[in-house]
């Protein structure tokens, strides 16, 4: 199980820019849908990398579904090299996202994002609006339901 | 003008679906105005809860399949 509290802190403790998207965002707009990692877009600055690097370093982040012993060297150079990371932690599952489809990277999300506070610490989740775009634009069959529950959130009333 | 693919500033994105209308008939609207009374905090909590009772599900049906 993802224990949700541990990965923010690590995150929020760590200095590291990020802002919360897909399932975990939705939740905090009112889905009552199951999801299980935590999906984030982070900055791409050298220094956001070297504090990911060291927020996430004491919880093992390892390729998830990958087998073990394969040479993934968890490192600022390493999300330099890449964009999307699925990544297994000790703490949880975790998604490292440079962009997202029809929503860009970090610095086109700021603007569409929310200050949020989630157990005692203070995050940034995108927006109801943008949340609804980006689960349209990704096109995915199965994202339709989940969509409707957010359209239908965002007409009662959801931030 | 890479960029420019990834904005959303095309709205034609957000036209009514069927497929979406469609589901939209079938939601608990009660269940989304009371999680809508929670804090974002007692909404990721309850997320919690539910991932925890999905895992005692899954672990007693491997439990039940091995019998």
């Amino acid at each position: 199980m993802t224990d949700f509290p541990k990965l923010l802190a690590a995150l929020c403790e760590g200095g590291v820019e990020f802002i919360l998207v897909v399932g975990v965002a939705a939740t905090v707009h009112g889905s009552s849908r199951l999801t299980q990692d935590i999906d984030v877009v982070y900055g791409r600055t050298d220094d956001n990398l070297s504090r990911l690097e060291k927020g996430l370093g004491p919880y093992e982040p390892y390729l998830r579904g990958a087998p073990r012993g394969l040479p993934f060297d968890w490192s600022a150079a390493t999300l330099k090299r890449g964009l999307n990371f699925t990544l297994t932690t000790t703490i949880g599952d975790i998604d490292l996202l440079g962009e997202i489809v029809g929503g860009g990277g970090y610095d086109d999300l700021l603007s569409h994002s929310i200050e949020i506070e989630l157990f005692g610490k203070t995050c940034r989740c995108l927006d109801l609006p943008t949340l609804i775009r980006t689960k349209r634009a990704a096109g995915r069959p199965r994202d339709l339901e989940a969509v409707a529950e957010l359209e239908a959130l965002r007409d009662t009333g959801g931030a | 003008m890479a960029k420019a693919k990834h904005l959303m500033a095309d709205d034609s994105a957000m036209q009514p679906d069927p497929v979406i209308e469609a589901y939209k008939r079938d939601l608990d609207q009660s269940l989304l105005r009371e999680n809508l009374q929670k804090t974002p905090t007692e909404r990721v909590a309850a997320l919690m809860e539910l991932q925890r009772l999905a895992e005692e599900a899954r672990r007693a049906g491997q439990a039940a399949r091995r019998k």
